[in-house]
């Protein structure tokens, strides 16, 4: 099914919303009668958030490596920079908006300019 | 008695959320505008973002779309990300135990990271009803939410400037999560075992084939090793066991 047809757009946007609808009531549907959730679900429950986004920064930068690794992109060094300096803000600011705004800027002026 | 003032606090304490719903949803919105390649943005702007009320996972449509992911996939990467929600829950059953079932589905369909840190805080005024508070927050909200993405949809597609590179938004933002996740010590652990299984799947099957099997091997190596990581969480260089 093609990404943009309408067809593939409404069930994208019926899994999307139903998964995460489930995810959002499983504690009500399963737990709600005061029984207590088993351990194994808590420790994994709670473990699985920071895996699962260093998995996804992991992807974003494989799928750079696949495309922008080469020689005439620099070895990446538009991503890396751009990553350093969300990173490094995060770190000194902690604030969300700006690491963003500010990492993304960075990227979008060297890949527009210095590192097609 | 009068409602009045908890209407007027939960309108004070959701200012912060406002601030950053608009911003990161105009991001998002942008995003889908200018790179997934569909017709009609605005209106699939305002579909989503109404309906699943996600920020990482509003960016990773655009990537989805783009893609043509198979639904499957988009399933299970859906439950990785938004996986965190079922355990807020674990802290309202109490606080939501009893309310109209219409009021109680709309608050469940809202939580949100914001809205469940403002419901949890529960700034409501002395002898307010605190349910009214948490539903008026998750309005909102859910409301600045869909404003935000919907406008980002609406001017993507017109931007004054070149828009090459704009999708390092969603790195940006996968990386500000990881940054302030290992600000505790307990996730750096959980964080490197992602960080190691997903690596090992990305050099095996590729970038474009690497999710699902490294979902896989992330959930195994945290069930078989859940013991021993338990322990490594509070362990400190230098001392010894």
């Amino acid at each position: 099914m093609n990404g943009t047809s309408t067809e593939y757009l409404l069930i994208l946007t019926a899994v999307t919303a139903g998964v995460t609808f489930l995810l959002r009531a499983l504690p009500f549907l399963l737990f709600g009668t005061g029984k207590r959730p088993p351990a194994l679900v808590l420790s994994i429950g709670n473990v699985l958030s920071p895996a699962a986004i260093a998995m996804l920064v992991v992807y974003c930068f494989a799928c750079y490596v696949r495309d922008r690794a080469p020689a005439e992109h620099m070895f990446g060094l538009a991503e890396i920079a751009a990553a350093v300096v969300v990173v490094a803000l995060q770190l000194w600011k902690r604030n969300p908006l700006v690491s963003i705004l500010a990492g993304t800027a960075v990227y979008m002026t060297l890949v527009q300019t210095v590192v097609p | 008695m009068n409602q009045k003032p908890v209407l007027k606090q939960a309108f004070v304490s959701s200012l912060p959320v406002l601030m950053g719903y608009t911003t990161m949803g105009f991001a998002a919105g942008v995003l889908l505008a200018a790179k997934s390649g569909i017709r009609l943005p605005a209106f699939w702007a305002f579909l989503t973002s109404a309906t699943s009320i996600s920020g990482a996972l509003q960016f990773m449509l655009v990537d989805w779309i783009q893609k043509s992911q198979p639904m499957l996939d988009v399933a299970l990467l859906t439950v990785c990300l938004n996986i965190r929600y079922s355990m807020y829950g674990l802290s309202l059953i109490e606080r939501f135990r009893g309310i109209p079932l219409a009021k109680k589905l709309y608050l469940i369909w809202s939580l949100t990271d914001e809205t469940y840190a403002l419901e949890v805080e529960n700034k409501v005024p002395p002898g307010g009803d605190s349910i009214l508070y948490c539903i008026t927050l998750a309005a909102l909200n859910h409301f600045y939410w869909i404003i935000g993405v919907t406008a980002g949809a609406l001017a993507g597609a017109s931007l004054p400037f070149p828009n090459k590179g704009i999708d390092f938004a969603m790195t940006a933002l996968f990386l500000v999560i990881l940054t302030d996740q290992c600000r505790e010590r307990r996730n750096r652990v959980y964080a490197a075992v992602g960080l190691l299984a997903s690596v090992a799947c990305a050099l095996v099957f590729g970038a474009g084939k690497m999710l699902i099997p490294s979902i896989v091997l992330m959930l195994s190596v945290l069930i078989v090793f859940r013991k021993p990581f338990e322990k490594l969480e509070s362990w400190k260089p230098g001392e010894r066991s």
